[in-house]
């Protein structure tokens, strides 16, 4: 690869000053107030412990990434847990609400199917052609299983998706922190080479349920195919094919999400599977920020290949200074590259000039979505575990 | 300056901005956007639109307009009646609906109302028409043909013959 002309940066920066720190953090500790205990949440004593805890962490956490300089390390704490206290509150309020994860057909009927943003990608082709929604929810305002409605769940994904590109599979999804948990146990890994045609899975996945969306009229990836039934809420099963999707449900779950995880060390089911994740990489094209690679200081050592949860850097990809398309924007290539070849970047700007200013302007963005969607799940899941133990 | 870094910082400032709006104005802007395109959910969930309702005393039978499924889909046509309200309802139902509004009775259809609203319920069909599949102890089968209870209404979705 390039040759080095300039000096080495083989050390990571020095820790920012505590008050320097303090000064960055404050925007952040104000709007996890604001976002906590904004009109509308919960009044009781233990809500407002969750809510205070919550903005705690979250302002903890981005105090970290401006002390050290690390991203990964502290996104990844918040990551897992959203993917953790997600079931916790979720599973809490369905059970509370109708006595059981299954969803009967009289809510489906109902239209009070809680909607999710994974069909999304499902509903665009039979609209567009027939402006009908295959998916048994409500599209009406005050609607749907939470009174929000698909409208408003579509609204909120656009709107973060303007923030976030595929960022949304690092700081919004509530799923994926899960599999990075599992991933994050310390062991080695067991599997080292993964055939880089995996990388395509999530393409081959969306294409075929958009299509059979299309042909069978309904939302073919929820009814079939995805492993987070296991831990939200599942078909309740009224014949053999109920039982046979809920056993799909099970598989994909423990074998993408819990044991290849553990032992590839990578989100598989994010880099394998997920057809959202491959539909939000379009939305990285509109993003400011991406992640570059400095050829000028680039000696291919793989270690950001190697680091990535998700396999969005190959050798052909780094020698061009940049990632694929599906980069989720984590910063663990960023964090693990010894020569800091590898930089946050805003388009448009040369390669690494102040690629920490492009690292701030972005978790401003990222952190602020982060604690008002990953912050209010987090909130909900410790109020739920202080309603069981005080 | 040249302008590309000008407009890639403009973009970054408006992204971070655009986050800051998120949850105050582009959420709900976006949403009221999707709301208003003028989308229905399928009908094989739904249940269609409402055609006439015929009162039977105390309560009503809403009738709703056949569901014709699309392409592949693993369904039947139905038709969709509502009983309503439950609480107006004795507790076994035996009544004779014209459908399709012709004067001529088109079905039959029988079912216990429980006082428990989670208690399952079992719907006969006895077809007087030839276009209407008969059902018999039918529960929740498919969305083709059931009989469930949703707040205060049961319905009950009958098949058509093809």
């Amino acid at each position: 690869m390039a040759t080095n002309a300039q000096s080495p940066r083989l050390a990571r920066p020095e820790p920012r000053g505590i008050g320097w720190s303090l000064l960055l953090t404050l925007p952040i500790a104000v709007w996890s107030l604001l976002m906590l205990f904004r009109p509308g949440m919960d009044t009781n004593p233990k809500s407002r412990i969750a809510a205070a805890l919550t903005a705690l962490f979250m302002t903890a956490l981005f105090f970290m990434m401006m002390r050290t300089g690390n991203t990964y390390r502290w996104r990844r704490i918040f990551f897992v847990s959203v993917g953790v206290l997600f079931p916790v509150g979720f599973i809490y309020n369905i059970v509370s609400m109708r006595g059981t994860m299954g969803i009967p057909v009289e809510e489906m009927i109902a239209g009070r199917t809680p909607f999710c943003f994974m069909p999304i990608p499902l509903l665009i082709l039979p609209a567009a052609l027939t402006r009908t929604l295959v998916f048994p929810g409500s599209i009406v305002p005050g609607g749907g299983a939470s009174g929000a409605g698909m409208a408003a769940m579509v609204g909120m994904w656009l709107a973060m998706t303007l923030v976030l590109g595929k960022g949304w599979c690092s700081y919004a999804c509530f799923f994926g922190g899960i599999e990075e948990g599992v991933a994050a146990i310390p062991n080695r890994a067991r599997i080292h080479k993964i055939d880089p045609r995996w990388r395509y899975g999530p393409w081959a996945v969306l294409l075929a349920m958009v299509l059979l969306s299309l042909a069978l009229f309904e939302p073919a990836y929820c009814m079939w195919l995805c492993p987070f039934k296991a831990v939200s809420e599942y078909i309740a099963a009224r014949n053999l094919i109920g039982l046979i999707q809920n056993a799909i449900f099970v598989l994909l779950f423990a074998g993408l999400v819990i044991v290849l995880p553990f032992l590839t060390k990578k989100r598989t089911q994010c880099s394998f599977f997920c057809p959202f994740g491959a539909f939000q990489s379009i939305f990285n094209k509109i993003s400011a920020f991406e992640v570059k690679i400095d050829k000028e200081r680039c000696k291919p050592c793989l270690a950001c290949q190697n680091a990535c949860p998700n396999l969005s850097l190959s050798q052909e990809s780094i020698a061009r200074g940049e990632t694929l398309m599906s980069c989720m924007k984590c910063g663990a290539c960023v964090d693990t590259c010894p020569r800091q070849a590898v930089v946050w970047h805003i388009k448009g700007t040369e390669i690494a000039w102040k690629p920490e200013r492009a690292r701030l302007m972005f978790l401003y963005g990222a952190w602020a979505i982060a604690v008002m969607f990953g912050g209010t799940i987090i909130y909900g899941g410790v109020a739920t575990i202080l309603h069981f133990i005080a | 300056m040249k302008l590309r870094p000008i407009l890639g910082y403009t973009a970054a400032g408006a992204t971070i901005l655009a986050a800051m709006l998120t949850p105050f104005l582009l959420m709900g802007y976006f949403a009221n956007g999707v709301a208003a395109l003028p989308l229905h959910v399928d009908e094989v969930y739904s249940g269609g639109p409402k055609a006439r309702t015929v009162q039977m005393g105390a309560y009503s039978i809403a009738i709703h307009r056949p569901v014709y499924p699309h392409y592949l889909q693993s369904e039947k046509p139905f038709v969709q009646l509502d009983w309503t309200p439950v609480s107006a309802m004795p507790e076994h139902v035996s009544d004779v609906v014209d459908i399709d509004g012709d004067g001529r009775p088109d079905i039959r259809v029988s079912f216990d109302v429980p006082r428990d609203p989670k208690a399952p319920l079992r719907v006969d069909v006895e077809p007087l028409n030839p276009r209407y599949l008969p059902m018999r102890n039918v529960g929740k089968e498919k969305f083709s043909r059931l009989i469930v209870r949703v707040d205060n209404a049961i319905l009950v979705r009958v098949p058509l013959a093809n």
